[in-house]
């Protein structure tokens, strides 16, 4: 995107100093708006169990499954509820799935280290060929048999099944449906060039000196600094960078103070103090020129529950002084100039890579969306907060851009769905490690990578 | 010598500054000196990778400038990035010295840049908080050069949190007048949102405006109830042992609500000398900023603690710790944070004052039922 419109101009600073330059203004961003209220929570109280938050999912999503299981297997399949089965007639339910795993960790297996048992180490896949399938809806649960490709499921998806009772009391299903695409909305984009910058796993905070010049070129890039003429004007059409969160590193994570002795850990500073003070030194360069999104991610200094509350402005004390920083949580909403954003820094997708045979993190990101719900997996295997009036997490409307932070490395696909919906999913690499971030084109609804090198990229080509 | 060292330097725009490394090297190049220069550069363009046309941004050593756009498909952009004596071997020199450079220029780092954007102002007092985003909890930080800036949070709880403090800011700025600047600073380390308060209260030099002062600005801050309990707990800690400005001053308070409050002031003004030395003493922690505050707080908090209540010079920034640190952040009521805070700040202040601020601090205490020592 850059490039073409860049080229005629791009040795244009190969020259004596000319008379004063040019400079750009910034395209002014027209409609924002933060679509994030469901997740933002306000009084949290952990006092009610999990089991309210499953019970809401599936009263929030039996109506359009129940839509699209007659839309699927005919306008009179009979619907029926768990308890209401009848041996040997076809039907269809719409529940809960539960996956029993073997190897998926337990609290129970956890207290086993009490009696010198050995705790399970974590594995990058908990799936297994034993792994069996159980319905659950409001009353009961059944066991299911016959669904194809079960490993790609997983606990807390909402379902409807078409099959019929057994005797011995399992279901065997015929076929199974998602609530499929929300529901679309009214696209109502720029009509020129306007770009968004999707960037995740800054890192900072981590030991390697590398990323950090990526990291300095990326904000000088889009501060306009870099590059000749032609590109900063591109520049320039950047409207927004939304930073889908691990803006820290891993190893700012370093809970060994905890461990040691007071006396011994008295001096020493957290390493997430440094790091968040570069954090604010760069979010002060970006801000000072573009306005940016700050979703936090899992090393982040926020809650660890999804959904997460955005870092505190005390944090960022420079940055925080212009109206251009957003602190928004992590999963995060909004509305750019009439292209509706969502997206996560990642957690809810590798939790389901955790747990699924799926393996690309695209596939997930789409398996989400198909299934109307940003993270089934909570909160079964991935931390929630206790919700019991409504799950926010369920896809009420499709949006025009779906992300994902954090993964291993870049993809986009533009999804259409039947009914006119236009998806548009990235998954954004994790920067630290990639060096590379996304530019979205909201006028077309297209996804460019963008790499940043310094030397050491050489001896690699 | 990076492009972006030269323009922060020299002053010019990042772009003259890449020609005019250009032009130096040409022209060294032509004088065929001993002296060899190394030059790098950047390079954009587009790339194909993994199937994906790829934007690269690179910075390039002259070896490797032309393999670099000879893989690039489109050049977008070359221009020379740095110039130096010696061969890099990495690029840290180059991150050091931007990184440097950057940082004693943080407040003017887009001065320079080729776009400008005219939705980046700092947040001011005067501007309606414009913060959209409802969940930024208490105190917020500012930004230390700004005096008047900041605050994003939404409207205060009441007026009358903001008035009161004004009144009693007016007063102890009263007192300030010998050193302004004082006031600016304590109110900043403590309320850490009314900066602008304490800034516009130690200004004007007679009270009456000192207080008309605070009005309008306080009005304008539109401070959360939380940073304006911390202000007014601050102030009587600070203007305690302050001078005794007269009673009548403190009548003029607008806060009708809180007459134990009027009292306290009143007696807090009657030590003179006990405020210039807070504010001395206040002003030398304040100075010390953001980025240290936090821990700066939590070394005062516990060396008041470890100080002897006996001491008469209790250095003032450990007493507004604690007055913080007792109150938690979503204090409702202003009642109950100066409650605490005044009792805070007798226990570690001065024991014959005690007894006074006691008086009335045990009014509100019992009044609030709050948890607030009252020893």
């Amino acid at each position: 995107m850059f490039s073409e419109q860049a080229a005629p101009t791009a040795q244009g600073l190969l020259a004596p100093p000319s008379a004063e330059p040019p400079t750009f203004p910034r395209v002014a961003v027209s409609g924002y708006s933060d679509c994030s209220q469901p997740f933002q929570l306000g009084q949290r109280s952990f006092c009610r169990q999990y089991a309210h938050i499953y019970s809401v999912r599936l009263a929030g999503m039996r109506p359009s499954l129940e839509q699209r299981a007659r839309s699927r297997w005919g306008e009179d399949v009979a619907l029926r509820k768990l308890s209401e089965l009848q041996a040997g007639e076809k039907c269809c339910v719409v529940g809960t799935l539960f996956k029993a795993m073997e190897l998926q960790p337990s609290i129970l297996q956890e207290i086993s280290e009490e009696h010198n048992l050995v705790p399970q180490p974590p594995l990058p896949k908990y799936i297994q060929p034993s792994d069996e399938l159980f319905l659950e809806d409001e009353l009961q649960r059944i066991k299911l048999e016959g669904i194809t490709d079960m490993q790609r499921l997983v606990t807390g998806t909402i379902l409807a099944v078409y099959g019929c009772e057994q005797e011995d009391g399992k279901f065997l299903v015929e076929d199974h449906c998602f609530s499929g695409l929300p529901p679309p909305l009214a696209w109502s984009g720029p009509s020129s060039d306007r770009f968004v910058l999707l960037a995740s796993g800054l890192g900072l905070g981590s030991v390697s000196g590398e990323a950090l010049l990526s990291t300095q070129l990326l904000v000088d890039v889009v501060t306009g600094q870099l590059g000749a003429e032609g590109e900063q004007s591109c520049a320039a059409h950047i409207t927004r960078v939304i930073l889908a969160g691990n803006l820290l590193s891993q190893n700012t994570q370093s809970r060994d103070t905890i461990n040691k002795a007071k006396y011994l850990t008295k001096k020493t500073q957290a390493a997430s103090v440094e790091a968040v003070k570069m954090l604010d030194e760069i979010l002060l360069q970006l801000c000072t020129s573009v306005p940016v999104d700050v979703m936090p991610g899992e090393f982040d200094p926020t809650n660890y529950t999804l959904p997460q509350q955005p870092l505190h402005r005390c944090m960022l004390p420079l940055a925080s002084a212009y109206t251009t920083l957003h602190l928004v949580t992590n999963p995060y909403q909004a509305s750019l100039d009439g292209v509706r954003f969502l997206g996560t820094s990642g957690q809810n997708i590798s939790d389901i890579f955790k747990y699924s045979s799926m393996d690309d993190y695209l596939e997930i990101l789409e398996w989400t969306l198909l299934a109307g719900h940003i993270s089934p997996t909570a909160p079964d295997t991935l931390g929630c907060y206790p919700f019991y009036k409504s799950d926010p997490f369920i896809l009420t409307e499709c949006p025009h851009v779906y992300f994902c932070g954090n993964a291993p490395r870049f993809q986009s696909k533009l999804l259409q769905g039947k009914e006119g919906q236009r998806v548009l999913l990235v998954t954004v690499p994790d920067f630290s490690a990639t060096q590379t971030a996304c530019l979205v084109n909201l006028r077309d609804l297209t996804c460019q990578p963008i790499t940043f090198s310094g030397f050491g990229a050489d001896s690699e080509d | 010598v990076t492009y972006k060292w030269l323009s922060y330097t020299l002053g010019v725009h990042v772009n003259q500054a890449k020609q005019m490394l250009y032009d130096y090297v040409e022209r060294k190049r032509k004088e065929s000196s001993g002296a060899q220069l190394h030059v790098t550069y950047l390079v954009a363009g587009n790339l194909l990778q993994n199937g994906h046309v790829c934007h690269k941004v690179a910075v390039v050593r002259e070896d490797k400038l032309e393999a670099m756009k000879s893989k690039l498909s489109t050049i977008a952009s070359v221009h020379v990035y740095s110039i130096q004596k010696a061969l890099l071997k990495d690029s840290s020199p180059l991150y050091n010295t931007d990184y440097d450079i950057v940082k004693t220029n943080l407040q003017h780092c887009s001065k320079f840049s080729a776009i400008h954007c005219a939705a980046a102002v700092p947040r001011t007092p005067p501007d309606a908080p414009q913060a959209p985003v409802p969940t930024r909890s208490p105190p917020g930080h500012r930004d230390p050069g700004a005096a008047g800036a900041v605050n994003g949070h939404g409207p205060p709880a009441a007026k009358v949190p903001p008035q009161q403090q004004k009144g009693i800011m007016g007063m102890f700025a009263a007192k300030a007048a010998a050193r302004p600047q004082d006031t600016p600073k304590e109110a900043k380390a403590e309320a850490k949102e009314a900066p602008g308060v304490s800034a516009a209260s130690s200004k004007p030099p007679t009270k009456n405006n000192i207080m008309n002062n605070f009005f309008g600005k306080a009005a304008m801050n539109k401070l959360k109830a939380n940073s304006v309990p911390e202000q007014p707990k601050e102030e009587k800690e600070v203007v305690k042992p302050s001078v005794a400005v007269a009673e009548p001053e403190s009548s003029p308070n607008t806060v009708a609500e809180k007459p134990g409050k009027k009292t306290e002031s009143a007696r807090i003004q009657q030590k003179d000398q006990k405020s210039k030395t807070k504010r001395v003493d206040r002003s030398d922690d304040e100075e010390e900023r953001d980025p240290e505050n936090v821990k700066k707080k939590r070394k005062r908090i516990k060396q008041l603690l470890s100080d002897s209540s006996d001491e008469e010079d209790v250095p003032p920034s450990p007493t507004p710790k604690e007055e913080r640190t007792p109150s938690p952040p979503p204090a409702p009521a202003l009642k109950t944070d100066l409650g605490p805070a005044s009792t805070e700040v007798s226990a570690g202040g001065r024991k014959r004052k005690r007894k006074r601020v006691l008086k009335s601090k045990m009014f509100i205490d019992e009044e609030e039922g709050c948890m607030g020592k009252t020893g």
